[in-house]
């Protein structure tokens, strides 16, 4: 199907794409923690996988290449304004109005992002991919263009994290699966 | 391993990243350590209750924005694919080809050094033990610097190491191995017609005759 876009066939670089449109979008919006800075994020990574989809490597999966765009994006994009907190509130502003949100589930969307509220950017890449998209080690380290070692070191750390995290504020939610 | 050890490895084994060597040696202290499983158990379940919050909780392009954001892709072209001469071969396969370059140079240095062709022998090594008399039937050859006799009193008659041997062979008795003990040179004046002849022995000693 790529080199069918690569062809002139635009057309087909739909179907490639449209398994991965959840997951995309899903992703920034863990990430970045607001509806409509994670549509920009997923939009901006589809154009530039579009863009660059001639420098693909065949030989690696494509949706390991579409998360380490995204990856790439969000750093650019998202993560300093996340780092201020400024998207912290957007969300929260966000979600009082628009009724999208409302409707994908406030309370359980607020839960998972307070346990992720108290991760370093790094540590919520490693353990969103690691944890959450069930990368393992290597391909998360592939993704996130870093050391194995340094994929240990921060998902060591933010497990250790989301346990307290966890204990703290959400102790039903360790009941519920004991 | 103590307590503290153990709890810098429990994040990872919970989620069964935990190397092999590691993984047994934490194993081992979990067969005595209660409070560490207890809080292997606390994490496993931290994880999973968010794992089980995340699946729950997923979000998806609206129809008409996901169709608008495909016709503005589809409307962009994709760049080139890179041309390179080089691009089609991987990276592994340069670092495989080097690597074998770099070997085979140097087994062939190695084996060069190894098998190096002994030195020519000396003329004098495959020659005959024989007197080297002058003698007639010899081609003389004229050495280069006799073209102008002026400039050199005398000639010098070098006899053809090869046909002195042979010449030699045919008329004495076949030695077992070639060699050649002693050479002879003849220097013939211009001028006055005077011949110095001289033996050289297998050590390069020499001794002058005038006839």
């Amino acid at each position: 199907m790529v080199e069918l876009v690569l062809g002139g066939r635009t057309e087909a670089f739909e179907p490639l794409v449209t398994p991965y449109r959840r997951l995309l979008l899903t992703l920034a919006y863990r990430l970045c923690r607001n509806v409509e800075e994670a549509k920009e994020i997923s939009q901006e990574t589809l154009l530039r996988a579009f863009r660059y989809l001639g420098s693909f490597d065949r030989k690696r999966s494509f949706k390991n290449w579409l998360l380490q765009i995204e990856m790439n994006v969000w750093r650019s994009l998202g993560a300093r304004a996340a780092d201020e907190g400024t998207l912290r509130e957007l969300a929260v502003e966000n979600t009082a109005e628009d009724p999208e949100e409302k409707l994908a589930g406030n309370e359980v969307r607020e839960r998972l992002l307070a346990c992720l509220d108290g991760l370093s950017p790094r540590e919520r890449e490693v353990f969103l991919l690691r944890d959450i998209e069930g990368r393992n080690i290597k391909e998360t380290a592939g993704v996130l263009r870093t050391s194995e070692i340094s994929v240990r070191v921060h998902l060591s750390r933010a497990r250790a994290k989301i346990r307290e995290l966890v204990k703290e504020r959400f102790p039903g939610l360790m009941e519920g699966q004991r | 391993m103590n307590c503290s050890g153990a709890r810098k490895w429990i994040p990872l084994y919970a989620g069964a990243d935990l190397s092999v060597r590691k993984n047994r040696r934490l194993e081992k202290h979990l067969e005595k350590c209660a409070s560490c499983g207890r809080e292997i158990e606390e994490l496993r379940a931290a994880l999973d209750g968010v794992r089980a919050v995340a699946s729950r909780e997923s979000i998806d392009w609206p129809e008409a924005e996901w169709r608008g954001l495909m016709a503005r892709v589809k409307s962009k072209r994709p760049e080139a694919r890179p041309v390179s001469p080089f691009g089609a071969i991987p990276r592994k396969a340069w670092a495989y080809g080097l690597a074998i370059v770099l070997v085979v140079g140097i087994a062939a240095l190695i084996l060069r050094s190894i098998f190096r062709p002994a030195a020519a022998p000396l003329l004098s090594e495959i020659m005959t033990a024989t007197p080297a008399q002058p003698s007639r039937a010899l081609k003389i050859d004229n050495a280069p610097s006799m073209n102008n006799p002026r400039d050199v009193p005398f000639r010098v008659q070098r006899y053809q190491a090869e046909r002195l041997d042979l010449a030699t062979l045919a008329a004495g008795p076949a030695p077992e191995k070639a060699t050649q003990n002693l050479m002879s040179l003849t220097l013939v004046s211009q001028e006055t017609g005077l011949k110095v002849h001289w033996t050289f022995n297998r050590n390069f000693e020499w001794k002058e005759k005038k006839p």
